[in-house]
């Protein structure tokens, strides 16, 4: 609860996070955007445990959603800047990896030069913060479904046509799994989805020129 | 304010729900396990006076069970959210009790005679032979020890696909509202099988919900007039004369953000749990996570009043959002007159507010601090540096102890406060 030492097990995750959030509430030197993180996660962490139970609670889901979408929000427009200011990224569809979302993707193209990379203060976030966008953007698709998730329980015609296959399909919440146990050390994998004509030009080209 | 005070155990479930009848003279309580308990205050009599006023258990029912929903996999939970008096009208009480799904009207009355001398049964209400039976009598009424009986008179079930969080029963007495997270419902008292839907806020599409109904209340007289609060930490003021679907607002009431205090949680914090409107009908109360706020309803651009519950908790925001406990609903009383506020804190902590002279008190209600008829001792939390004897610092707290849950005697200053499992009633100190 609170007030509790620091003193944690690395292997609880509970105290982890119990840990943290005492640290944000006391620390006045956590910088910003690790505090934005961090309450990030939190939202996500519960969204995904709601979406395991048969039932979750409306008021407290919505509220959640709400403060991830704000948050979200906040990261796009500080993002947004950056890009703009830099010379020779235009941020244009073709120079990125090709996300499946819109809006703005933090995954910088791999050809960019070290002087223009530099340029984005978002990279010098610790725990590749810009990754973890792109995952959290899918998150919260897959969480807002605990919303969808009411609205076809509910439903009194099981023939109406869901596209629940289509909401679920594209979320990659590997970083999100209950089973992990602390928060990720290493970069995580990327997102294994990129099925733009983008890469399959490349792949097609690098068979024709055969390098 | 200082009180002589009585203290009455129940070590049961936990207590949901807490309310005074009309006239005061009955306190229903309802559980987590779907039990009500009905108190009832003594009678002062000359040879006991400091009995003065006691309550004592009137009646205890089995108001509401768990149930399955077979149709989509779901338990509904037993726990009574609500309990509504209807005003009394003859020698029999009414309440109304709600779960989350179904609305239950209970009768209860008193039987204190009953009929004896049967013609074709015996004493045990076994048929007598006919044949053996000769002479013709009548039933004579004899007295009877004293019986509560509480029976349901209506159940308004089927009505939600949402969790009731509230129910009002209307100034005229013949209709009721019921409310969950997007809709409102309003019923007459005599039909079960429909009710008129007057509120919804679903959206078309469930993805772009963003905002749900907390909590709501008729007008004390007018009974086109209700109020509903929202998660956003909005009250709307609907007028049923206006149109069937009160989707339109007559009155919107909201408080624009203050920048310097805002945060990741400021939407969380701003979530109403608890709208209550003044006995007088001119002003509204509503409690969001760290306030309680008066707004009068001619004022919708900003409250009248408001009052620090606990600010020490904002800067906590973080640890009590990661346990959950930013998301407790306390709920918060007027007094008689009006004049003073009460709303429940942590740590077996509540808090009064006087209106007209602006002091307040936090007083705890616990049974290691508290012997009956002792007179209630102030309590203070120490936000910071050093620590007085007697405070208790913000660390300290023990957030498991909440009050969520107090009533207020609709004319004296008695007052019911649900700690966990126990329930407290302070009354005011005789002279």
């Amino acid at each position: 609860m609170l007030g509790r030492g620091l003193k944690r097990k690395l292997s609880d995750y509970e105290e982890n996070v119990a840990g943290l959030s005492s640290a944000f509430d006391s620390s006045r030197n956590l910088p910003y955007p690790l505090k934005r993180q961090l309450v990030l996660n939190m939202c996500l962490t519960k969204l995904q445990t709601y979406k395991m139970l048969v039932e979750p609670n409306l008021h407290r889901s919505v509220l959640i959603a709400n403060t991830v979408r704000q948050i979200q929000e906040e990261m796009r427009q500080e993002s947004s800047q950056p890009i703009n200011v830099c010379t020779g990224i235009t941020p244009s569809s073709h120079s990125y990896t090709g996300m499946e979302s819109s809006g703005i993707s933090l995954q910088l193209p791999s050809g960019i030069s070290q002087q223009e990379s530099n340029c984005c203060d978002l990279r010098s976030f610790p725990e590749n913060t810009g990754l973890k966008l792109e995952d959290d953007r899918q998150d919260l698709k897959g969480a807002e479904c605990v919303f969808g998730s009411f609205e076809i329980s509910n439903s009194t015609s099981y023939l109406k046509d869901l596209a629940i296959d289509d909401i679920f399909e594209d979320i990659d919440t590997s970083m999100y799994d209950s089973d992990f146990c602390c928060p990720p050390l290493m970069p995580p994998r990327p997102p294994p989805i990129c099925r733009t004509d983008l890469s399959e030009l490349d792949h097609i080209m690098e068979i024709l020129v055969g390098s | 304010m200082t009180g002589q005070k009585t203290l009455q155990n129940i070590l049961a479930d936990i207590i949901s729900t807490v309310e005074f009848n009309h006239t005061g003279e009955l306190l229903a309580t309802g559980d987590k396990g779907g039990r009500v308990v009905i108190f009832q205050r003594e009678q002062e009599s000359k040879q006991q006076p400091q009995r003065r006023g006691e309550y004592n258990v009137y009646s205890t029912f089995q108001s509401h069970e768990p149930e399955f929903d077979y149709l989509k996999s779901l338990e509904i939970e037993e726990k009574i959210n609500k309990i509504r008096w209807l005003p009394q009208h003859n020698a029999a009480c009414f309440l109304l009790s709600t779960n989350d799904k179904t609305v239950k009207l209970w009768k209860v009355s008193e039987r204190d005679k009953r009929p004896e001398g049967y013609n074709l049964k015996d004493e045990d209400g076994r048929l007598r032979d006919p044949s053996m039976i000769t002479t013709l009598r009548v039933p004579v009424l004899r007295p009877m020890d004293l019986m509560v009986e509480a029976t349901p008179r209506r159940v308004f079930a089927n009505a939600h696909t949402y969790h009731i969080n509230s129910i009002s029963v209307n100034s005229d007495y013949e209709t009721y509202m019921s409310a969950d997270d997007l809709r409102i419902n309003l019923w007459n008292f005599e039909i079960t099988n429909q009710s008129f839907n007057i509120v919804d806020i679903k959206p078309a599409n469930m993805e772009e919900l963003t905002e749900v109904i907390t909590a709501a209340e008729f007008h004390p007289h007018h009974c086109n007039t209700f109020v509903y609060s929202s998660s956003k930490g909005t009250i709307r003021l609907c007028d049923m004369r206006a149109s069937a679907l009160c989707d339109r607002h007559a009155k919107f009431f909201e408080e624009p953000e203050d920048p310097s205090n805002r945060s990741f949680f400021s939407e969380i914090i701003s979530s109403i749990s608890d709208v209550k409107f003044s006995h007088s009908g001119r002003y509204v109360m509503t409690r969001d996570y760290l306030t309680v706020k008066v707004w009068d309803l001619n004022m919708e651009n900003r409250p009248m009043e408001t009052y620090q519950v606990h600010d020490y908790l904002r800067s906590k925001l973080c640890s009590l959002y990661e346990n959950d406990c930013i998301f407790d609903k306390f709920e918060c009383v007027w007094n008689g007159s009006d004049s003073v506020i009460m709303t429940g804190s942590y740590n077996n902590f509540f808090r009064m507010f006087d209106r007209n002279t602006k002091r307040d008190v936090t007083l705890e209600a616990s049974r290691e601090n508290s012997k009956p008829r002792a007179i209630l001792k102030p309590r203070k939390v120490c936000v910071g540096g050093k620590r007085r004897k007697d405070e208790i610092s913000v660390d300290s707290l023990d957030f498991s102890k909440k009050i969520l849950h107090t009533a207020w005697h609709p004319s004296e200053n008695i007052i019911a406060v649900a700690a966990t499992n126990n329930l407290y009633i302070f009354q005011d100190k005789v002279n």
